[in-house]
């Protein structure tokens, strides 16, 4: 295999690249709605039982999908237990050579795979295909880091002992997957898996299965055995059935800080009959800060600053929710951004020239809003774009200031076109204030001042830093993704040691010694 | 014509001129400070993290709060640099202590502040204007850069706009007063003005997308209309500039747009810029032709033909997304590409007016002797030099009888730091002409088709 790289985004600062997307989404427009069926082992289940809708025109129905039952969870599982065995035993090059081909599958889908997610996620294009590359990447990533792992450590060796340790996949693995990421997360979590010799059970976000059916048909398109890979297109029942369910080994979950501390305290119960203790890997929430140093170039500051917060409307689990700003620079940056708030513009995710699409559907919206008056009530709104389209989701990119600590503008997850900035007199205040926080996902840092980057790269228990430029966007093999603490349990995603989550570590220890006898 | 590489005719002659340009060089040793410069450049040039720290501390200089917070960034920067020269390790040493640290910071900043003062003219057009016309009564003309942050928000786009306003009735205003110097004032095509001001689309407005040209174009124009009416009301010209690949649709889309306008059909004089280090750059050039040809415009167009300032710039954002480089880079195929690129836009003409903007004494000496060689008058070519970096070629040129204009940046410490550090990354690339110059490279290498 040749050495990884990242798969190259389109260049769509050139016009017959943007031209591409837009013909494909003239292609997807008259396929609308997608169907999506339950796919359970070999079984082909309904395709309608719920729907979903572009937010931006939430008239348009994007997907209709069946709505998996609890038999259907139990049926899933029943057939990647089935199908674990022989999936295990074709070894991790075999296994590799399914992803590699089912991300050939994706990058010939690209455009197409791009605009389904701008209609069904209301995702801008440029991250739409960030996306789908992001989904190339895991795929084709962890093939290698399973070919990698199979080898296991090196291990002492003394005279009359043959010591080996190898890593063996653990059994079903239930995937539950956001919408925000539609096709990247869902890859992620199911090829590691996978690439590990772990069968899946997939269950999707409600909002966003078309994208997920995409992933499926790739993978059994390209030799992945229909048992080892289920969708289950559904609710949260779905989800929950297979957290409790005793056949389920390993439970990847990427999602609100809520469902997934429920999946930990759920996912802890070893019924009678369950042979094993259940392992969580679980991305959640964050609250991400970005501190501001005084030395800090704010023609750099306030652009990563706009993008981290706004882009996508602010739903990326990474996405920048607070600024620290340093007394020194916090009245310029403070103006800065706040006519750069002034300027952002909102819209329909197709439109190349926007800002800010919708948020993902009402509820959010209505979350949304709810923060922004309270922001409102509690501080000071220095910014708010008030030109936005009437029907659809959005919601008014807001800046706001002068909260006070306990705030909960400043504690909770939005999720959502809202910023907060903060003043304080000295990094090691901004670092306090961090430290206080239960989140530890992003952070980012503008200094220019190497001591400061170092003392702040010490004190920050984030599970991401980045100094000096926006703090979203990470990229597979370079940035591996994930928080602490309250953020998140588990590991890296894209990274050397996330597969380690699916596989239990086995060492062999032989006596090789036989009457004085060596046998080596 | 243009596609003959190496003319002999055309070699000679650039031998010949490259000789005379060469000769006419001030001695590097009656400017006792420029030497100095140029030895600190040196140092830079030969260490990459040596040159790092330095350029890192250059572009924070304005940022710092204090001499004492000026010398902790410095010594936080030298700290990195493993082998560092005498100077740097008793500098180390004096940001050990507060008093060491307040000395250090003030010749620090008084060093940067020295080289700033080398690059740009003064912090305002007003304060400008002593220096633009000794550079008019020394034979070269000129054209304004306004440096400033970078635009994020409407009211400092307006900002920008006003100051190029502004900037135009300041230099219009003082110019008719300079006297006479006719080798700088007309071309066989007609009179030329004696205000020129550069501007950039990314300061007209906070809207440059590379994925939505249209935006940022639209937002500029509004701000570039009133500009171009006092251009033309005042007889200035009005040179828009080109910067990264990212705002290359915006800005050419916004040129061609504007200027077919029909209120502009009979002025101002106005310009663009070709980016020589752009594979792209001979397709560019086609449609800058085409359009030239087919414009009813009276004025006609001014290519100013660089090597471009963002090659670094170019290449690490290409690297990190994967793409292709759109950027040449192998030195000698983007010298060449400058080559045909001068003899494609001196055989345009009349269709376009040609300013060649290059500190390189080959790619300078081939313009002139390729105009000559074609038939053309001396008058007929203009040649571009940056202040602070191509001032020695600057006077060898107007002493050769060359028309000159002088790239001018003008603005404060904090707005000029991002230039700076673009200008140093140049000045003291291994490739670049004038450090090969610096290190004694023998003319006849200097002058050897690339």
């Amino acid at each position: 295999m040749r050495p990884f790289a990242n798969e190259p985004t389109l260049e769509l600062r050139r016009a017959a690249a943007r031209e591409s997307l837009v013909a494909a989404m003239r292609d997807l427009d008259p396929q609308l709605p997608l169907a999506v069926p339950i796919l359970v082992g070999r079984d082909r289940g309904a395709h309608e039982g719920f729907e979903s809708t572009d937010p931006g025109e939430p008239d348009r129905v994007v997907a209709t999908a069946g709505r998996a039952t609890e038999a259907d969870a139990a049926a899933a599982v029943e057939a990647a237990a089935a199908a674990f065995p022989a999936w295990r035993d074709i070894g991790a090059r075999a296994r590799a050579d399914v992803l590699v081909g089912a991300a050939e599958i994706l990058r010939s889908r690209r455009l197409e795979l791009a605009a389904l997610q701008v209609r069904e996620c209301a995702k801008p294009w440029g991250e739409a295909d960030g996306d789908v590359c992001e989904a190339i990447d895991f795929l084709e990533y962890y093939a290698r880091e399973a070919v990698r792992l199979e080898h296991g450590p090196d291990l002492l060796q003394v005279p009359g002992e043959r010591n080996s340790m190898r890593y063996e996949p653990r059994g079903v693995c239930a995937v539950i997957a956001p919408w925000n990421f539609p096709l990247a997360i869902p890859t992620g979590m199911t090829s590691a898996a996978l690439a590990a010799g772990n069968s899946v059970v997939l269950k999707p976000a409600e909002q966003s299965p078309a994208s997920a059916l995409a992933l499926v048909d790739a993978l059994r398109d390209a030799g992945a055995p229909p048992g080892a890979i289920s969708l289950l297109p559904g609710f949260g029942e779905v989800g929950a059935a297979l957290v409790r369910d005793p056949r389920v080994h390993v439970i990847a979950f990427t999602g609100s800080s809520a469902v997934g501390l429920e999946i930990v305290r759920s996912s802890a119960d070893t019924p009678e009959g369950q042979g094993h203790v259940k392992r969580v890997v679980a991305e959640m929430g964050g609250k991400n800060a970005v501190i501001v140093d005084s030395d800090a170039d704010l023609d750099d500051a306030v652009p990563a600053i706009i993008r981290s917060a706004f882009v996508y409307a602010g739903q990326k689990c990474s996405a920048a929710s607070r600024v620290l700003a340093h007394e020194g620079v916090a009245d310029a940056l403070l103006e800065r951004l706040s006519g750069a708030v002034n300027v952002l513009i909102v819209g329909q995710a197709d439109d190349f020239a926007i800002d800010v699409p919708p948020v993902i559907e009402r509820d959010a919206q209505e979350r949304v809003r709810r923060y922004a008056e309270l922001a409102a009530s509690d501080g000071r709104v220095v910014a708010q774009q008030p030109d936005i389209p009437a029907n659809g989701w959005f919601c008014a990119p807001t800046l706001v200031t002068d909260l006070p600590p306990d705030s909960a503008v400043l504690r909770d997850e939005i999720f959502g076109p809202v910023l907060a900035v903060e003043r304080v007199r000295s990094i090691a205040e901004a670092c306090d204030a961090l430290e206080r926080s239960p989140f530890a996902l992003t952070g980012g840092l503008f200094s220019r001042n190497p001591d400061t980057v170092a003392e702040v790269t010490r004190r920050t228990p984030v599970g991401n830093l980045y100094v000096n430029r926006h703090i979203t966007g990470a990229m597979v093999g370079r940035q591996p993704f994930g928080g602490n603490r309250r953020s998140g349990i588990g590991s890296k995603a894209g990274g050397p040691d996330y597969l380690l989550q699916f596989v239990e570590p086995r060492v062999v220890t032989e006596n090789t010694m036989r009457h004085g006898l060596v046998v080596e | 014509m243009s596609d003959v590489e190496h003319d002999p005719g055309v070699e000679a002659e650039l031998n010949e001129v490259g000789r005379a340009l060469y000769a006419s060089f001030p001695q590097r040793s009656r400017n006792p400070v420029k030497a100095l410069d140029a030895r600190a450049m040196e140092l830079a040039s030969q260490d990459a993290e040596l040159r790092a720290a330095l350029f890192r501390f250059v572009d924070v200089t304005p940022a710092c709060r204090s001499l004492d917070d000026l010398a902790r960034h410095l010594s936080g920067y030298l700290n990195e640099v493993d082998a560092k020269p005498p100077p740097l390790e008793v500098a180390m040493r004096m940001a050990g202590t507060k008093p060491g640290r307040t000395a250090l910071g003030a010749a620090a900043a008084g060093g940067v502040r020295h080289m700033a003062h080398r690059f740009i003219v003064g912090d305002s057009p007003r304060k400008a204007l002593g220096i633009l016309r000794e550079l008019w009564e020394g034979g070269a003309a000129s054209t304004v850069d306004l440096l400033g942050e970078a635009t994020v928000t409407e009211a400092e786009a307006d900002r920008y706009a006003a100051r190029c306003a502004e900037a135009l009735d300041t230099i219009a205003e003082a110019a008719p007063r300079w006297p006479e110097r006719p080798q700088l004032e007309a071309d066989s095509l007609g009179p030329l003005p004696r205000a020129n001001l550069s501007v950039k689309v990314s300061a007209l407005t906070p809207h440059i997308r590379p994925d939505a040209p249209a935006l940022g174009r639209d937002d500029a124009a509004r701000r570039m209309r009133p500009l171009l009416r006092k251009a033309r009301d005042l007889g200035a010209h009005l040179h828009i500039d080109m910067e990264s690949l990212d705002a290359l649709e915006t800005t050419m889309d916004l040129i061609f747009e504007l200027l077919d306008e029909d209120e502009f059909r009979e002025g101002p004089s106005a310009g663009l810029v070709l980016q020589a280090y752009l594979r792209e750059s001979p397709n560019q050039l086609d449609s800058i032709l085409a359009w030239a040809r087919q414009s009813p415009r009276k004025p006609p167009l001014v290519v100013r033909l660089v090597k471009g300032a963002y090659w670094d710039h170019e290449i690490v954002e290409a690297r990190q997304h994967g793409w292709e480089t759109p950027v040449f880079e192998v030195k000698a195929e983007c010298d060449r590409n400058y080559e045909q690129l001068t003899r494609r836009l001196l055989d345009a003409r009349p269709a376009v007016r040609v300013a060649i903007a290059s500190h390189n004494l080959r790619s300078i000496s081939h313009a002139i002797a390729y105009n000559r060689h074609s038939g053309g008058e001396d008058r007929d070519l203009e040649l571009q030099v940056l202040r602070g970096l191509g001032d020695e070629l600057g006077y060898a040129l107007a002493a050769q009888g060359q028309r000159v204009r002088v790239y001018c940046p003008v603005g404060d410490l904090v707005a000029g730091m991002a230039y700076l550090v673009r200008r140093l990354l140049e000045n003291t690339s291994n490739e670049s002409f004038l450090h090969e110059q610096a290190m004694g490279v023998p003319l006849e290498e200097l002058l050897a088709a690339p």
